[in-house]
């Protein structure tokens, strides 16, 4: 079981839950188990380039995005990146 | 947020929103905008290789289909909903269409930003998409042929190609729906032949061919007014004047309507931030002032210090 956090403007569309538990052997299987999935992914199964998501504090792009393996992950954590100078 | 709208046949409001991290969407509300309820997800096949980039223009369906929508959207693509925007479906004979290859994206995307439905034949349809040009459906949106007859695409080898023109905002004139008026990135257009053919009708009057509103008048099918912007390089009023340009005689000569605008403004208005019916017309700019007509010839400032206006719609309706 891993609990997934989203942020605020993804709990607004998810009748204000930001914390879901979810059972997943991936990052790509947790998100997709959420209310808010189509927020998430383009018809490819692609995240935007400006969401970025943590498991434990390591970006998930680092470890295979969506492939990530989520085995003894205790939090993964949706953030909407900023872009700007 | 691209385009909003107040759906005439039971009141629902629907936006085309887009978000930076989030992507496409469609929310509408039946609240008069206090709550809103997002789309299911607007999607395109696998097997197009294409994903949905930005949704652009809402289009209500005809009375007779009152649960009805059409959605126009980046990379070229219509959809159409059946269940009242819940879900959307693409147009199949756009998605394929044979010249899709020789379709190529302006300043703003593929967008398809023009939906036009014939009140006269419920199988007749227009869209315009930026850069392909417009392309007439008389099947019901089976099938689609480009209607680009005498358009200029100065940008391309051929300046008058069969597709590849960058319409900016397409209106059909519904009195009268084989007249077509539309602001292109080169001129100002009307056929009266259902798209078949176009005459360009700027410079006689107006100060430049550039811009993106363009509105008509229900009730009088020979009026049309636009909104001219400096140059595609420009966005804003030539030589800081902002002014709405008139005809009434089919476009044959257009007239400055600028009383009670500012004096001196360099102002931009959007594809979608101008809107008309029967009694006025309406339109706002992207440096926040909202003006409307308010006698026939003299605007008012109806609301200034908005945030840029993107979108304006005027319509009846009656729950």
């Amino acid at each position: 079981m891993v609990q997934v956090v989203v942020p605020s403007f993804l709990a607004a569309q998810a009748e204000g839950r930001r914390r879901f538990d979810v059972e997943a052997e991936t990052v790509g299987e947790a998100l997709r188990a959420l209310p808010v999935a189509d927020l998430l992914f383009n018809e490819r199964g692609e995240w935007s380039r400006y969401l970025n998501v943590f498991v434990d504090g390591t970006d998930a792009r680092e470890r295979g995005g969506p492939a990530c393996p989520l085995a003894g992950a205790r939090a993964v954590l949706v953030i909407a990146m900023l872009a700007g100078g | 947020m691209y385009h909003a709208i107040v759906d005439a046949r039971d009141g629902t409001f629907y936006a085309a929103a887009n978000h930076i991290v989030y992507g496409p969407t469609v929310q509408r509300s039946a609240d008069g905008g206090t709550t809103w309820k997002r789309s299911k997800k607007i999607g395109l096949p696998e097997r197009s290789a294409l994903t949905v980039n930005a949704a652009w223009h809402i289009e209500p369906g005809l009375s007779q289909q009152p649960r009805t929508l059409y959605l126009g959207a980046d990379p070229g693509v219509l959809f159409r909903s059946d269940d009242a925007g819940e879900t959307w479906e693409p147009n199949r004979g756009i998605l394929e269409h044979p010249t899709r290859n020789r379709w190529f994206p302006g300043a703003g995307g593929l967008c398809c930003d023009s939906i036009q439905l014939d009140p006269g034949n419920p199988q007749r349809m227009y869209v315009c998409i930026a850069s392909a040009g417009t392309l007439r459906s008389d099947d019901g949106g089976q099938t689609w042929v480009p209607v680009n007859k005498n358009v200029a695409a100065d940008y391309l080898p051929s300046p008058y190609p069969e597709i590849g023109q960058c319409v900016h905002k397409l209106l059909l004139h519904p009195a009268r729906p084989e007249r077509l008026w539309q602001q292109n990135h080169f001129g100002v257009y009307r056929s009266d032949n259902w798209g078949d053919s176009w005459e360009r009708l700027d410079g006689n009057g107006l100060p430049t061919s550039f811009g993106f509103p363009i509105m008509i008048d229900p009730k009088d099918p020979d009026k049309a007014f636009v909104i001219p912007e400096r140059s595609p390089e420009y966005h804003y009023s030539p030589n800081g004047r902002l002014a709405v340009y008139r005809t009434r005689d089919s476009g044959q000569t257009w007239e400055e309507m600028s009383d009670g605008l500012p004096r001196q403004a360099w102002a931009a208005v959007l594809r979608e931030a101008s809107a008309s019916d029967a009694d006025s017309l309406y339109f706002g700019t992207q440096s926040g002032s909202f003006f409307a007509l308010a006698d026939g010839d003299t605007w008012v400032e109806a609301a200034r210090h908005l945030p840029p206006v993107l979108s304006v719609e005027v319509t009846q309706w009656s729950r």
